[in-house]
Parts: structure tokens; C-alpha cells; sequence
């Protein structure tokens, strides 16, 4: 267990013994809407991760050493943070594929960039989720606001990466 | 019923692209190839789950402890630059799925809270959120990378919500009173 899931499982125990102190009823609540979260979570999760493994291995490794790889520059950021917006799926998708981008040489930079396209762009979710709920016109004034905002951070990124040299090593 | 097709699509799309992958991947590298991506998979699984089912123990419990409402009182079109801090933080501390964020936004712009504050929330959540790096970024990419994403991440939700202020179109959420009859 990493120290990230120890923070996380303690937070969890935290706001569950909240919620039990609130009364039984209370935390019999919260226990359904988690055991409800876990049924729907799981499928997409069996389905997504052998997804996100075949996908790595069709992904020829030059692609991402060449057009992501940290020599592209301004431009491979700008390329990276479009394509983050086409990763369909959740978290299970995109950072598997982000891993094995970084395993076959792409740019910390980039791979920056392109887990910040995923999250602000995310057309899949735009499309499924963001449009029914709050509508075309609130989506446009929020990519106007946001949609540069990937490239930022991946030149955000470069600046940063000299006082992080672990960043692209693997343990 | 319409929640209910949506969350299937996802799952049908998710299934498809798969098979083709798999097909494909079977095709064109052979066997070998086909086990060891399942391989991965099983790795990736066995690596998030423990911090997965936490993370969804931790959002079923604070769904219990906080009340939409007040959180819509910070985050009003007088906010300001602390609205903005407001919704970033409480983006972050966000945890769940589309499923879960986007109907608490439309609760919140219902509730009163202004587009710049709206904007500045979902940025925070999808970019930054705490669930979502504990269970996926730190273990899969390492906590060095993750602290430097979190940190090219941590400016923008402000920057999207004093844009989104600026940008003169008008809205009004889904479901609302008539525009203009809040002040």
C-alpha cells in the first residue's frame, strides 16, 4: 500500500465514523450509496482496463518517443492536450495509458498536458454527462473559459520539471 | 431511465473499443501479446482496487455529511475571489464520478451559485481531484509525477473561473426561475 491509498483509507474511516456518529441510520446510507457505487464501478472497470492494455500495445512506441516525446516542444503539447480530450472513459482509462506513454519515452511536459486534456475537454463526458445535465450554452462558456488551459499547464509543466527529476522515473 | 442508458452507453462503448483492440492485438502481434496486455490489466487492477473501494467509502459517507446549500452560499455572484478559492477547494474534495458532479453543479447554479465559482468547480474536480489522485495518479505514475500535475493543475481552476466571469454570454441553469428574476 502506498502512502497516497494509507491518506486516502484513513479520510475514508474518517468521514465514514462522521457519518455513524450522525446516528446508525445515517451510516446505513452512506454503506448503500457506496455498495451501490462499487456495482456500477466494477463493469466499467473490468471493461475498461483490458481496453486500456490492448490500446497501449497498438500504440507503435515511436508515437509517443517522436510526436510526445520531451524534444516536441510547444507543439507536442499542443498535439497532447487535444488528443487528452479524445481519451474516452474515466481515471481507468487514461492513466494506464498515460504510464505507457511514459514507458515508451514520452515527455513529462506532455504527458502533463495531455492528463489536463482529458479532464477539462473530456469530450466522452462533455457529450454524456455535462450536456444533458447543464446544457449546450453553459459547455460553451466553459470551454471558451477553459479550453487553453491544458497547453498552460503542460508549459507550466516544462518550467517545473528541473526541481523534479524523479518525475519520470519509474519505481 | 435516461441515467440508466447513459451509464449502458459508456459500457457499450467501453466493451467495443475493447473487442476491436483485442482483435486487433491478437491479429497483428499474436497470442503472446493478447495475455500479456491482459497481464497488465490484472497488475493495474490489483494495484488501484484497495484505494478504489476507499475512495468510494469515503464519497457515500460525505454525500451523508454535506448539505448542497451551503455550499452554494459561498460561492454566490458577489463571491468573489473567494467564491473562487471556495469551489476550488470543494471541487477538489469532490469525490465521485460525472454521475455524482454534474447534478450537484445544477443543485449548486439552482441554489445561486455564479458561473465563475460553477466553472472554477468542475475544473477543480475533474483536474484535481483528491479521490482521484490517491486511488489512480499516485500509485500508477508515481507520487514525483503526480505532485508535479497536481502543481501545473493547482492555478487553473482560478484562471477558468475569472475567464468564464468575463465571457459576456448570457446563462441561466436548467429547471431555474426566468432570467432576471435573480438578482
Amino acid at each position: 500500500m502506498t502512502i497516497g491509498q494509507g491518506i486516502l483509507l484513513v479520510l475514508a474511516l474518517g468521514a465514514f465514523g462522521l457519518a455513524l456518529r450522525r446516528g446508525v441510520p445515517t451510516a446505513q446510507r452512506a454503506l448503500r450509496e457506496t455498495g451501490d457505487t462499487i456495482l456500477r464501478v466494477l463493469p466499467l472497470l473490468v471493461a475498461a482496463l483490458p481496453m486500456a492494455a490492448f490500446l497501449a500495445e497498438l500504440i507503435p512506441p515511436d508515437l509517443a518517443a517522436g510526436w510526445l516525446g520531451p524534444e516536441s516542444g510547444l507543439l507536442g503539447i499542443a498535439i497532447a492536450s487535444l488528443a487528452g480530450g479524445f481519451i474516452p472513459g474515466g481515471p481507468f482509462v487514461s492513466f494506464p495509458l498515460v504510464l505507457t506513454f511514459l514507458k515508451a519515452g514520452a515527455g513529462g511536459p506532455q504527458m502533463v498536458a495531455l492528463i489536463t486534456g482529458w479532464a477539462i475537454l473530456g469530450f466522452h463526458r462533455v457529450i454524456a454527462w455535462e450536456w444533458p445535465v447543464l446544457g449546450g450554452r453553459f459547455i460553451l462558456i466553459r470551454l471558451l473559459a477553459s479550453g487553453i488551459l491544458p497547453v498552460l499547464a503542460g508549459l507550466i509543466a516544462q518550467a517545473l520539471l528541473p526541481m523534479f527529476p524523479h518525475a519520470l522515473v519509474r519505481p | 431511465m435516461l441515467r440508466l442508458l447513459r451509464r449502458h452507453s459508456s459500457l457499450a462503448i467501453i466493451l467495443s473499443i475493447g473487442l476491436v483492440a483485442g482483435s486487433l492485438v491478437w491479429t497483428l502481434h499474436g497470442p503472446e501479446a493478447f495475455r500479456r496486455a491482459l497481464g497488465t490489466a490484472w497488475q493495474v487492477f490489483l494495484t488501484v482496487l484497495p484505494a478504489l473501494l476507499a475512495g468510494l467509502l469515503l464519497a457515500g459517507s460525505l454525500k451523508q455529511l454535506i448539505p448542497p446549500g451551503a455550499l452554494a452560499k459561498w460561492m454566490g455572484a458577489e463571491s468573489g475571489w473567494r467564491g473562487l478559492f471556495v469551489a476550488t477547494l470543494c471541487g477538489m474534495a469532490m469525490p465521485g464520478g460525472p454521475m455524482a458532479a454534474f447534478p450537484l453543479v445544477l443543485v449548486l447554479a439552482q441554489a445561486g451559485a455564479d458561473r465563475g465559482a460553477l466553472i472554477a468547480f468542475i475544473v477543480a474536480w475533474a483536474l484535481n481531484g483528491f479521490q482521484r489522485v490517491l486511488v489512480w495518479e499516485v500509485p500508477l505514475l508515481g507520487a514525483d509525477f503526480a505532485l508535479l500535475r497536481f502543481l501545473c493543475g493547482l492555478p487553473l481552476s482560478v484562471i477558468a473561473g475569472v475567464l468564464a466571469r468575463r465571457i459576456p454570454l448570457a446563462w441561466t441553469p436548467p429547471g431555474s426561475a426566468a432570467p432576471g428574476a435573480r438578482p
